[in-house]
């Protein structure tokens, strides 16, 4: 379930939630649930801003309604979220992950559940952390001034007191604290309401699933070590144990089946990763971050690792991008299966212009071929060696060459510029066919400057687009001019290279660079000369047209022979004599005093496959410039898309990654759906265990509550655990334990609940399994009112279950009526049975009703009771005495009726009123109260021997014959003095 | 000026790092994304622009599982467990050039878990309620599914009627023309079909999105009611309740 589809509701136009994590605030010992959205917003001018909203939340958060929004932590310069291992705690598989929220202001400790989820999570934040750029602007977040509390808005500083000042930086000096206000200040709203946990998160019942990481951990055993239920079954025991002891006052305690575990949970740092795995693969061009919590952030992004399933499991998220990202990948992959190999013609040239204007047509340049190119790319270089064009990027020669190259291309077709681009002198063009021109896309140009500051007249320029299928770079570069710097022109290569880089249709991919394309074409004054011959032999190599001698000496050809630069590239056979230097409007080689010496200086070089060379030359007629411009022609063999196949294709990827999402949806086998407990009785602790067995992916279960319930499953019974994480093909053990108490025996008796469920277990983006839990219950006196078993005069066991029911639910006040039909006994037999063992056997008992009885012996006390067979009952004095602890502790309406309760402690200390008050009981209340009260002074008659006196007496069943109407409220000190006063009355004084 | 070629570009190369640990683990292809130019494409049009939930309903064993299991998986089950709980499928379709992602909720039929059930109604775009057309009385149970249907979902969800396992004709036990009747009485769209064969099933789903989408088109389905069962995407640019992803240009320079 994507829970920002909730977030997204309660946010305002231009606010998006990227994504959002359930995770557990941690504030000392703690534990709220929040659920955490990262909120960007989109300002007017371009640029975006990000914030973290924190909100409580119902269970899961499925509408608007469901979150309520508790704070707002604005992702500035200063904010950090860190993954953090919790001090002294071990790391274990599948635990949840700790992270450290920090700002110049607060700093918060959040669990966030182990998984690529989170890693997400984390890895979009991280993303949406501002650069450290000081050029980018602060971020101001004024669109967050709406959530700002109304009366606080005076206070605010200027916008810009969100970050430190882009000069202060890294020093945060500015920001100290209080400028934007934490935890209780603007941003906390209603900071009460966080605290009103009671729509949180299905309460205390998720914490209860206590796994004892340490134990764990050293077992090396599953995620749940046996080690957790033992600890969950001792607890159990325990509580069940502590109900018998019959320590008075400490009884107002929960029911035993809602036990506490709160000192257990689930902690630790999960990662599954191998830390070491990344360092081969790391991009080089990665920046190292210049601050080091950031640095730690992409730390921790690489090293998550992320498993087959995840796949699946990012598809099912609502992350569009990444399912694109997907098609297109496959795309790639089975791009043969769709596309076939088409030639098409490519006129390649370049001409160092030396500043001048056109002067004479192009034509013997760009139109010798018969055939009409597909594609023009043609370069210059000098195109304007005024200042003013190097400083204001501005010349009229652009469009004057523009337009002598426009005139001059093949009169066979008709073209269409797709592209200019020009740095300074460096100039590129490209046209294509017009009926091409449907097939081009991606076009896109950029120039990188080289040399010193990188702004001097050297550099290249670049176009890059897509063709049909294929994608084509083309680069025109103007390289370090003088013989000597041929390391400064292997060095501009170079640069040009790592810097030219192209941004992508899809913001979310990293910019292209020259070499991630089919075909790469590069064409230029490369500036490389003829090294260790003078001028004359040069001169004479050319006119004896020994090209290929000359070539040796060429310092391209050596450099790429040496590697230094161009790898890859191929370059076609000099069959020309070298196109530099002539004296201009000649073609005389220079004349002037430098003299230079002939050299190849115009050159076009590719790489990439299925590429002709079907020509390479200069033209020598053209004399405007002192270089000669350099044509080449080539076919290129491109990949074109056949549609249908292309249709074809693209439908079963889509198909295939349905299906993929779909066998990736978590599934388990589960070892048993239907739970039967025969024969449970009051207080008898049933288990029943079955396994869950995971499939590939990993997932979190839980029961989760049905609707309109408050917990996953009814009060008498429980799962341990109740939630997980199961890697793939990993197995746990789950108990069901049922625990029939006080608070759930009477309805059982009545019939109005019934040994019946039925559990939804969840499995986190998964199915829903439903276990069905069935039963049936032994009635017992214990959990019986008063009144009902009066008119029991057999055992309750005896007794058809359709009568145990009606006398059940037959009100207390009716018994003037059947009184007479049925002749009812005065006090239960079970109490009778009781007390007259005690009275038989443990008047002189030293320490009666305060030593704890014996669990079996209770069991066999209740089982005597209610088949009837008190003649074989035979346990110690303590375990009977505690069996009628909880015998009267059980009744529903305790002996001092629940409406009687006030009037009672209004007259402790009246004797004449408290007896009036008593004397208004119904009968059968009346009778237990004045029998219990004999028996006791019956007790107290011996008090030399059991060393009972009226105080402890009255402070053992003060609180069991007077019990709150509002339930199971820790009592006021005075309420349970007022109660134990009252009995005292009765136990001092003859009736 | 021209740019500078600035060495640090930003957010971008951030995806670089998030996908990476991807590559290394599953996809080899993503790595090609990433390190290839070959992966751009102008448009993206595999991209779906809503999400609509459907509940499949109906008495046991009327074959709602092999239903969507024939829809996703183009395969009949002939020997499948009942459902007990809720288990899940999804589809990318095509409405009016649309493309939709279904969200299948499959539940289980039988009585004793109907209370339990009835929680996943909420929020279904459309519901599939199916009966056997050998079996009368998966037929007699259908009203008491529909006041279900009515009660926990909203006005606008679509509900479409199912005669399944039609390619047992020889044992049939509910006519067609009684069960059309039965659907254009209670407006429901109805369509006889066989999980086994294969007939019709397509089209089950497909009817039921085509009228969820007319619903939104003419306005009658509000996108922005918590419950009516459709997420609009963001990227889909029409814009809808969501504001839109950002497609952040860079200005074309020296050009
Ligand atoms: N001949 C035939 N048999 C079918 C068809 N659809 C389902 N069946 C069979 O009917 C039985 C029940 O199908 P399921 O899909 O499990 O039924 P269900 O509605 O999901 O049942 P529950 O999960 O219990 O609610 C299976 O044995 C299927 O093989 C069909 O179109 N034709
Ligand atoms: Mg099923």
């Amino acid at each position: 379930m994507d829970q920002s589809v909730a977030i997204q509701e309660t946010l305002a136009d231009g606010e998006y939630c990227i994504i959002a994590v359930q995770g557990m605030l941690c504030e000392g010992d703690s534990r709220q649930s929040r659920l955490l959205g990262l909120v960007r917003y989109r300002l007017e001018h371009g640029g975006q801003e990000h914030a973290l909203f924190l909100y409580t939340h119902r269970r899961m958060a499925i509408t608007g309604d469901d979150v309520s929004l508790d704070r707002i932590v604005p992702v500035s310069r200063d904010f950090t979220l860190e993954e953090v291992s919790p001090d002294g705690e071990l790391y274990i598989l599948g635990s949840d992950v700790t992270v450290q929220l920090d700002t110049a202001e607060l700093s918060l400790m959040f669990q966030l559940p182990f998984g690529s989820h989170t890693r997400m999570f984390l890895q979009e934040v991280a993303r949406a952390c501002p650069g450290f750029d000081p050029v980018t602007p602060d971020p101001e977040f004024r669109w967050l001034s709406r959530y700002r509390c109304t009366q606080l808005q005076s206070q605010l500083p200027t916008p810009h007191g969100w970050n430190s000042a882009p000069g202060t930086w890294p020093g945060c000096a500015r920001i100290g604290g209080g400028r934007y206000p934490s935890r209780n200040g603007l941003w906390g709203l209603e900071e009460a309401r966080s605290g009103a946990g009671s729509v949180l998160f299905g309460g205390g019942a998720v914490d209860q699933t206590g796994l004892r990481l340490a134990e764990v951990a050293r077992g090396g055993g599953p995620l749940w070590g046996r080690s957790g239920r033992r600890g969950r079954r001792d607890e159990e025991v325990e509580e069940a144990g502590r109900e018998m002891s019959a320590a008075a006052g400490s009884r107002e305690r929960d029911s035993a089946g809602n036990s506490h575990f709160d000192d257990l949970r689930p902690n630790g740092k999960g990662l599954l990763v191998d830390q070491s795995s990344w360092g081969q693969d790391k991009p080089e061009d990665l920046l190292p971050r210049q601050n080091k919590s950031k640095s730690e952030i992409t730390d921790m992004v690489r090293s998550s690792t992320i498993t087959v399933s995840d796949k699946a499991h990012i598809l099912s998220m609502q992350k569009f991008g990444l399912r694109d990202t997907l098609v297109k990948s496959e795309l790639v992959q089975k791009e043969e299966d769709y596309t076939y190999i088409q030639n098409f013609r490519f006129f390649v040239g370049t001409y160092n212009v030396n500043g001048q204007s056109p002067k004479e047509c192009l034509r013997p340049w760009l139109r010798h071929s018969v055939e009409a190119p597909d594609v023009y790319c043609v370069g210059f270089q000098e195109l304007d060696l005024s200042k003013e064009a190097f400083f204001f990027q501005d010349t009229p020669k652009e469009e004057e060459w523009f337009k002598a190259v426009s005139d001059c291309l093949h009169p066979g077709a008709k073209y269409a510029k797709i592209k200019l681009i020009r740095l300074v002198g460096i100039m590129l063009l490209l046209y294509v066919k017009e009926e091409h021109a449907a097939y081009i896309s991606e076009v896109e140009a950029e120039s990188v400057g080289t040399g010193i500051m990188g702004r001097m007249n050297k550099g290249g320029v670049a176009i890059r687009f897509r063709f049909h299928n294929t994608s084509i770079c083309v680069v025109n570069s103007h390289l370090a001019a003088h013989t000597e710097e041929c390391e400064r022109r292997n060095q501009d290569y170079k640069d040009i290279c790592s810097r030219m880089q192209f941004c992508q249709v899809d913001p979310g991919l990293p910019p292209l660079t020259i070499s991630k394309h089919d075909v790469i074409l590069w064409l230029g004054d490369l500036n490389y000369r003829i090294e260790e011959l003078d001028v004359e032999k040069v001169k004479k190599l050319i006119e004896e047209k020994a090209f290929q001698t000359l070539y040796a000496y060429d310092q391209l050809k050596t450099q790429v022979a040496a590697k230094a630069v161009f790898e890859g590239f191929t370059e076609g056979e000099l069959t020309f004599q070298p196109t530099y230097k002539y004296d201009t409007g000649s073609d005389d080689w220079d004349t002037s005093e430098k003299c230079r010496a002939p050299a190849w200086c115009d050159r076009i070089l590719w790489k990439g496959k299925n590429i002709t060379q079907l020509s390479y030359q200069s033209h020598m007629a053209l004399k405007t410039s002192d270089h000669k411009p350099v044509s080449s022609v080539f076919d290129i063999g491109v990949k074109v898309r056949n549609e249908e196949l292309y249709r074809k294709t693209l439908e079963e990827i889509v198909r295939s990654l349905d299906k993929m999402e779909n066998a990736n949806i978590p599934s388990v086998s589960l070892s048993k759906r239907e739970f039967c407990f025969q024969n449970v009785k009051y207080m008898q602790l049933q288990v029943e265990s079955f396994t869950i067995h995971n499939g590939q992916v990993p997932c979190r279960f839980e029961f989760i509550n049905k609707p309109d319930e408050q917990s996953y499953c009814k009060q008498w019974l429980n799962a341990n655990p109740s939630r997980g994480f199961l890697l793939p093909d990993s197995t746990i053990e789950i108990e069901l334990e049922l625990f029939v108490n006080k608070s759930t025996a009477t309805k059982l008796n009545s019939n109005e609940d019934k040994i019946e469920d039925i559990l939804v277990l969840h499995l986190d983006r998964g199915k829903d399994y439903f276990l069905s839990v069935s039963g049936n219950y032994l009635p017992s006196c214990f959990g019986s009112p008063i009144h009902t078993l009066c008119y029991m005069k057999e055992p309750i066991l005896d007794l058809p279950l359709e009568t145990v029911r009606e006398l059940t639910l037959r009100p207390l006040w009716t018994e003037d009526d059947g009184s007479q039909l049925e002749n009812p006994m005065e006090i239960p037999k079970e109490l009778w049975m009781m007390v007259d063992y005690l009275y038989r056997n443990a008047v002189q008992q030293e320490d009666l009703f305060q030593q704890p009885g014996l669990r079996s012996e209770f069991e066999h006390v209740r089982d005597c009771l209610d088949t009837g067979m008190i003649d074989t009952l035979s346990a110690s004095n303590h375990s009977v005495a505690e069996a009628l602890l909880l015998f009267l502790e059980s009744l529903p309406e305790p002996v001092i009726c629940y409406s009687a309760y006030h009037n009672c402690l209004e007259c402790s200390g009246n004797y004449t009123a408290s007896k009036q008050v008593i004397s208004t009981l119904p009968t059968f209340h009346k009778n237990v109260f004045n029998y219990l009260m004999a028996f006791l002074q019956e007790l107290l008659k011996n008090s030399a021997k059991n060393h009972l006196d009226e105080n402890i007496l009255a402070s053992i069943f003060g609180s069991l014959l007077l019990r709150n109407p509002a339930g199971h409220q820790k009592l006021e000190m005075v309420e349970k003095k007022k109660a134990q006063e009252f009995i005292h009355q009765f136990l001092c004084n003859s009736p | 000026m021209y740019p500078s070629a600035s060495v640090d570009s930003g957010p971008s190369r951030f995806i670089y790092i998030h996908l990476y640990p991807l590559h290394q683990i599953i996809l080899k292809q993503i790595s090609d994304i990433i390190s290839s130019h070959r992966a751009t494409m102008a448009t993206a049009p595999y991209n779906y622009s809503y999400i609509f939930k459907y509940i499949i309903i109906g008495d046991m064993g009327v074959g709602k599982s092999c239903l969507l299991h024939q829809f996703t998986e183009k395969k009949f089950m002939a020997d499948c467990p009942h459902t007990i709980g809720v288990e899940f499928g999804t589809r990318i379709i095509e409405v009016s050039g649309q493309k939709i992602k279904l969200q299948i909720w499959d539940t289980a039929g039988q009585e004793r878990f109907r209370a339990v059930t009835r929680s996943y109604y909420r929020g279904a775009a459309g519901a599939l309620m199916v009966y056997d057309i050998t079996r009368r009385s998966t037929y007699n149970h259908l009203s008491s599914w529909l006041t279900d249907a009515r009660n926990l979902t909203n006005p606008n969800t679509v509900i479409i009627l199912i005669g399944n396992k039609a390619d047992l004709e020889a044992q049939r036990d509910v006519t067609y023309e009684e069960a059309k009747q039965f659907a254009e009485e209670n407006g429901l769209l109805f369509l006889e079909a066989s999980a086994k064969t294969g007939e019709n099933v397509e089209d089950a789903f497909l009817e039921a999105a085509k009228k969820i989408y007319q619903n939104i088109q003419d306005g009658s389905l509000d996108l922005n009611a918590a419950e009516s069962g459709v997420q609009h995407k963001p990227s889909a640019p029409q814009g809808g309740r969501l504001t839109s992803e950002p497609q952040p240009q860079r200005e074309g320079c020296g050009c």
